[in-house]
């Protein structure tokens, strides 16, 4: 990642350095002094600058030949020769990235993406700075997706191409992108880019989404949608890297949290706050669900009847038929008549007889044909009313 | 923020920067010998000199010893070794021969003692990451900086990576912030402002006016944190009423309680579709963030820049996955 020149170099102006070279006359800024460590003389320090500008020019790296001649020019800036190096060189620069530009723009015209996207970033790695390189980058073109195929023996760019594109004369596009040479021969084995080319879709069978191999069971407990056909390339296409992950609205993800940690009251506070601004979101009704259905059985499992059938009530008014709550609800019904029954006769053991007949009417109101309350209430006040007459003799 | 486009290497790289010494402190000796132009400075390190002691010399601040670091690829110097010191932008789209720059974006959530679900981390698994990028000379660069490198008005270190949150939590305040400060990384939350002081969850207008004065960022990620892609079934009027409320309904509040319009978006659930970018554009913002988990070279598409989602059951070999910083490609 690091430019490797730059270190040797570093390096090699240490070793003049340390070889202790005195005789500087001063900066251009007039600001040497004779303090601080000697620093080696302005000739050969520009020297060793001058001598790395024409290595790296010679070995094609323009940009940072240019940058070695504007250092010579920083040490020695009356140096007309170098000045006139780097004045030949910065015009060759800008002639090549004019060049690259425009081959880029012939690219698009031709529909082949990738060329153009590698012509005009050849255009900013010479010139990194190039407003022309970078918008025509920017705006024209996207990211591509390729699919890599591995040549098999009877592979050629024609076949290949009927096979992704559903078009022979698209071979052009696989040919370019691959920057292979003219009729080239495709060893068995090796990888070739199929790119996405805007507006063709891809028709090869392994592109398409494999079907899924269970029929899909509709599950109201999954928590969260799969990932969204999305944005970008059409549905054929394959993202084999793309890994795309959607962000979760906050609510919700503080909802199925609580919900994790069986904090029921929490969970449903959150997913209506969530619901308010997103009514039926189905989403948001999923979790309600599952949230009212964990609580109903929490409150089932604690006797606390009335929540429980509070809570299932709910969920059967949002669907009717979500596993097994309607069973839950009369199971709750029942359970609860059984414990007012119950309470009626421990009561009424302990001679509470006004606290016993409470109990059994509302026995009664929930089950109005419970045979056994209505006996026991008019038993109950038959005594009370004995009791009374008691009482007042 | 971003409205003021500085086009050489303006400002610093993070917005709070380290401490630097208070005018008047003692100053390093007598200046070394130097030879000086519009673009580099040569010189040779003296006894002690660090990048930073070298960007406070001569580029005026230390926080600009990246580009010292960055240009000579070097942390440390000998004395008496001879310096290169670039004075300006060197590669502004950070494409070289080799391959391109890409900067990671990375995306948090809540934050807690302890990890809940996927998108409460654990503070300490936040320190561990953050104290990660600090060891491993990563720099830590704002959004706003990222923003002007997709316009070519900004260089970036060559290990520059974002740091944004996401909704607005108040766990922020309480486990992000401390270690934020403490490493003078810089953030940008991202908020969306029917959360904004919703609760005991939630951070306030007056928090998030604390955090902006104290160097964060506040951006905007919508009113009600809804897809912003256009529904089955909605007509064209629906959607532009609803868009109208998503992305203009943020900026009054913006207004009324930063003093500012908010420049950049993140779409709920990272989700966008082409049709969306001319609206958000139409609102004022100039870009806007996915989900998608890949870093970004300076010629994205600043409207659909990408984001990458740190998540609590990741490790600490998974949080490093997401640092690439170099697109290898042959450009020659």
């Amino acid at each position: 990642m690091r430019p490797p020149g730059r270190q040797l170099l570093a390096a090699a102006a240490l070793g003049l350095a340390l070889g202790g070279c005195a005789g500087l006359t001063g900066g251009p800024s007039g600001e040497a002094k004779t303090a601080g460590p000697v620093p080696i003389a302005r000739d050969p320090l520009a020297a060793r600058h001058r001598q790395q500008a024409e290595a790296l020019e010679r070995d094609g790296q323009l940009r940072r030949a240019a940058e070695e001649w504007k250092i010579v020019l920083t040490i020695t800036p009356t140096d007309t020769r170098a000045r006139e190096s780097l004045r030949t060189l910065q015009a060759r620069i800008d002639q090549l990235v004019a060049e690259r530009i425009d081959e880029g723009r012939k690219a698009l015209a031709r529909g082949v993406q990738v060329e153009a996207r590698r012509k005009f970033l050849a255009a900013l790695a010479l010139d990194p700075g190039s407003r022309a390189a970078f918008d025509a980058l920017q705006s024209n073109t996207r990211e591509v997706e390729f699919i890599s195929h591995t040549v098999r023996a009877g592979d050629t760019l024609s076949s290949l191409a009927q096979r992704y594109y559903g078009d022979r004369s698209r071979s052009e596009v696989i040919w370019e992108t691959n920057q292979l040479p003219p009729n080239p021969r495709l060893a068995p084995g090796t990888t070739l880019k199929i790119p996405e080319i805007p507006g063709v879709p891809f028709v090869h069978p392994e592109a398409r989404r494999p079907p899924p191999a269970v029929a899909a069971i509709p599950t109201p407990d999954v928590p969260r949608p799969g990932p969204a056909p999305g944005p970008g390339p059409s549905p054929a296409t394959p993202a084999p890297k793309e890994e795309y992950t959607p962000e979760v609205n906050p609510l919700l993800a503080e909802a199925r949290e609580a919900l994790e940690r069986s904090d029921y009251p929490d969970a449903l506070g959150t997913v209506d706050k969530y619901l308010a601004s997103k009514p039926g979101d189905r989403e948001g009704l999923t979790l309600k669900k599952q949230a009212l259905y964990g609580q109903a059985k929490s409150q089932i499992e604690a006797k606390q009847y009335p929540e429980s059938i509070q809570s299932l009530t709910l969920l059967t008014r949002l669907q009717p038929d979500y596993e097994d709550a309607s069973a839950l609800l009369k199971q709750s019904r029942t359970r609860l008549v059984e414990q007012h029954y119950t309470q009626g006769v421990r009561f009424y053991r302990e001679e509470k007889l006004k606290e016993a007949i409470a109990e059994w009417r509302v026995v009664l109101e929930m089950d109005p044909a419970h045979a056994n309350a209505r006996r026991n209430i008019d038993q109950a006040e038959r005594l009370l009313r004995g009791l009374e007459q008691r009482m007042k003799k | 923020m971003v409205g003021g486009l500085a086009l050489l290497l303006g400002a610093c790289a993070t917005a709070a920067p380290e401490p630097t010494p208070a005018p008047g402190a003692a100053r390093p000796g007598p200046r070394p010998a130097a030879y000086e132009s519009e673009d580099f400075v040569v010189t040779f390190a003296q006894p002690g000199d660090t990048p930073e002691t070298l960007a406070a010399r001569y580029l005026g601040g230390a926080d600009r010893a990246w580009m010292i670091e960055d240009y000579t690829g070097l942390q440390a110097f000998s004395p008496g070794q001879e310096v290169v010191i670039p004075r300006r932008s060197w590669n502004a789209s950070g494409v070289t021969p080799g391959g391109y720059q890409i900067v990671p974006i990375l995306t948090y959530h809540n934050l807690g003692e302890q990890a809940k679900g996927r998108l409460v981390l654990a503070a300490a698994s936040f320190r561990e990451q953050m104290q990660y990028l600090r060891t491993n000379g990563y720099r830590v660069v704002s959004l706003g900086d990222f923003v002007e490198f997709t316009r070519l008005g900004r260089q970036l270190p060559q290990k520059a990576v974002v740091l944004t949150f996401d909704d607005g939590y108040r766990s922020f305040k309480d486990f992000a912030y401390p270690v934020l400060k403490e490493l003078g990384f810089t953030a940008t939350l991202f908020i969306y402002t029917d959360w904004v002081g919703a609760g005991r969850g939630a951070l306030s207008w007056s928090d998030l006016r604390d955090l902006t004065a104290a160097g964060f960022d506040i951006q905007a990620h919508t009113k009600t944190h809804a897809d912003l892609r256009r529904a089955h079934g909605e007509t064209e009027a629906q959607y532009a009423r609803r868009m109208h409320a998503e992305l203009e309904l943020p900026q009054e509040l913006f207004n009324k309680n930063l003093g500012r319009r908010s420049q950049i978006l993140a779409y709920p659930y990272g989700r966008w579709e082409e049709g969306l970018l001319p609206k958000v554009k139409e609102y004022g913002y100039i870009a806007a963030f996915s989900v998608r988990r890949q870093g970004n070279a300076s010629f994205v598409r600043p409207l659909a820049a990408h984001r990458s989602q740190i998540y609590s059951e990741m490790t600490l070999d998974d949080f490093v996955k997401n640092l690439n910083v170099f697109q290898e490609e042959n450009l020659r």
